[in-house]
């Protein structure tokens, strides 16, 4: 067995470095293995097993999160937050790019993917931020940086396909996720704020109550859909999968009824969109169920953890440990894929020397996050260098800064989990 | 060619916009059914397996227009025609690998023959099981229709990030609303 599973270890990093999507990889690696280990006649089990790990319920939320956020990425729901943010934090030197921290915290709360809300968000603002005298490279730092920060703000993509590789409630990481968001979200305004005396960046506007008046009523749906969503799922009026259903419901009313802004064509395009981004993540974790299978004969996980507690026991040092191998790991993989890739193989570590796995769920995410910023796969940042037609690597200079500031909480969050621990003992006692 | 890959996307589109939206429907009328006291007994089953029909389906679009997640940053690094003797690989791959799928997932609906699902006895597995090898030839016939534009991508530069584009092209378009 064990030389199966170095068979399929080598075979699958050959084809995805010669970029076979890394969904196939996993499948071919496996079907190979089935052929090897058990013969012809046991490839039927595949497309049994290709099956049954496409219907993993809680990741139901997953195409209704992505739907939901279409729908707001098609309507006006980007504006008016961020005529909101800049009636708020505009009159404070540098305010634009605090704008886009608070825009993008904002967001996050509706989105759930961070590509998007670069997208909706920046191809707003950086234009803006330029024309007020940023350097495209800050601009874009800033814009990716942020962007990436939200995908520990719930409700999070990520963050559920932790829950269902881990068999841990999304609610929990959810709540976990939000004293490090404020944290993280009020970390890069401070640099911003640092930034804006350094470079001289302009004031936007004199703080008026009139202006905040009226971007409080014209934003006023867009913030009722986060209080209603998260609401009604911390509250435990709905599960996680039914807040996805019901944020698609109140994303559809808010477009269709409230602003009318939204056309049918529009909305097609978000329902297709939203169906390809849930296919790419959800055949990816198909394909890692017929890998699992081999994995969970192997017991390879747990000789993992075996072998690795004879070196250290110490949570700490195997929280370090786990930081080093996830950031390098977010350098070269898409945050789903290294979520799908790994979590079955280091669980069994985390349990053993005792670390809470959504105490770990929100240090992976963390991790991700800052990948996210990390070339050569580091989707956002080239998402927002698009926009600013900024050089990846000047913008990476440019973005370090922020990078420290996540790496920062990441820190906090790894050595303190009181950070994300305490929410949910409030919650749940 | 172009025609009929204009026609498979439209075709694949309606399938994935379709399947999204009963996706939506199910779970909403599970959450309003069991709020009003009267639980549906298949929503758990029929919510799983619209998933997975969307998975598969969407799939095959996802194949159509390059959106599966991989790693191009080594390819990319190669001269123009290992470039596009991986890209050529790498195709040869998925398609291998959906072509088994085709075979193995006709081979479970054989199998299947007289099983229901448990909630709705009425409903046949093959049915819902169909999904595998018909979503599977369909993976197929997307990646063969863009093999040559694959190629030629290859061939020219750098393969692009098919998510990052589209996103970009959403995110102009509501700049230019905003505009307006």
């Amino acid at each position: 067995m064990n030389g199966t599973i170095i068979f399929m270890l080598i075979g699958m990093a050959a084809l995805v470095m010669v970029n076979v999507p890394i969904a196939v990889a996993l499948g071919v690696v496996a079907v190979a293995a089935i052929w090897i280990a058990q013969g012809s006649h046991m490839l039927p089990n595949a497309a049994l097993v290709m099956f049954e790990g496409a219907t993993n319920f809680p990741l139901l939320a997953v195409p209704l999160f992505v739907f939901a956020g279409g729908i707001m990425n098609a309507s006006s729901i980007a504006r008016r937050l961020i005529n909101l943010a800049t009636a708020i934090l505009g009159f404070i030197r540098g305010g634009l790019s605090m704008v886009t921290v608070g825009a993008s915290m904002f967001f996050a709360e509706i989105s759930g993917s961070a590509v998007a809300d670069v997208a909706a968000l920046g191809t707003l603002l950086i234009p803006a931020m330029k024309e007020r005298g940023y350097s495209k490279e800050f601009a874009a730092a800033v814009t990716s940086s942020s962007a990436s920060l939200a995908i520990i703000i719930p409700p999070s993509i990520p963050m559920i396909l932790y829950a269902a590789m881990a068999q841990e409630s999304a609610v929990k990481l959810f709540i976990a996720g939000i004293i490090p968001g404020v944290l993280g979200g009020l970390g890069l305004m401070a640099l911003c704020y640092y930034y804006a005396w350094k470079y001289n960046f302009p004031v936007e506007q004199k703080f008026q109550l009139t202006r905040l008046g009226t971007a409080l009523k014209e934003g006023a749906w867009a913030l009722v859909m986060p209080i209603v969503i998260l609401g009604g799922i911390f509250g435990g009026f709905v599960t996680a999968t039914e807040g996805a259903a019901l944020a698609v419901v109140v994303a559809l009313f808010i477009a269709l009824f409230i602003y009318r802004d939204i056309d049918m064509k529009s909305l097609y395009t978000a329902c297709i969109d939203s169906a390809i981004q849930t296919a790419v993540v959800m055949l990816l974790v198909a394909a890692s169920a017929l890998v699992g299978v081999f994995l969970t004969e192997s017991q390879l996980p747990q000789k993992l953890a075996t072998a690795m507690v004879t070196l250290t026991s110490n949570p700490y040092m195997v929280l370090l440990l786990l930081n080093i191998f996830f950031l390098v790991l977010g350098m070269f993989l898409h945050s789903a894929a290294a979520i799908i890739l790994t979590v079955p193989i280091v669980l069994p570590l985390i349990h053993q020397v005792g670390i809470d796995p959504i105490h770990f769920g929100l240090v992976l995410t963390l991790n991700l996050a800052i990948g996210q910023q990390t070339p050569p796969v580091a989707s956002v940042l080239i998402a927002s260098c698009s926009i600013a037609k900024s050089d990846i690597w000047a913008t990476t200079r440019a973005n370090l800064g922020f990078i420290g500031v996540l790496v920062g909480v990441l820190m906090l969050c790894s050595y303190v989990p009181w950070l994300s621990l305490v929410l949910i003992q409030m919650f749940y006692g | 060619m172009k025609t009929f890959r204009h026609f498979y996307n439209r075709l694949l589109e309606a399938i994935a916009a379709i399947l999204i939206v009963a996706v939506t429907a199910i779970v909403t009328a599970g959450f309003v059914f069991r709020w009003s006291g009267h639980s549906l007994v298949w929503y758990d089953e029929v919510a799983a397996i619209s998933l997975a029909w969307l998975t598969y389906y969407a799939g095959a679009l996802a194949a159509l227009r390059g959106a599966h997640i991989g790693f191009a940053g080594f390819v990319n690094s190669l001269p123009a025609q290992w470039r596009v003797a991986a890209t050529l690989f790498s195709s040869a791959v998925t398609i291998f690998f959906f072509a088994l799928l085709t075979w193995t997932g006709f081979e479970v609906v054989k199998i299947l023959k007289g099983d229901t699902l448990v909630s709705i006895p009425e409903v046949s597995l093959q049915i819902t099981q169909s999904v595998i090898p018909i979503a599977s030839a369909m993976f197929v016939l997307a990646e063969l229709l863009r093999l040559p534009d694959l190629l030629e991508e290859a061939r020219r530069g750098p393969l692009v990030d098919h998510e990052i584009q589209e996103a970009l092209e959403h995110g102009k378009i509501a700049a230019r609303e905003h505009r307006k």
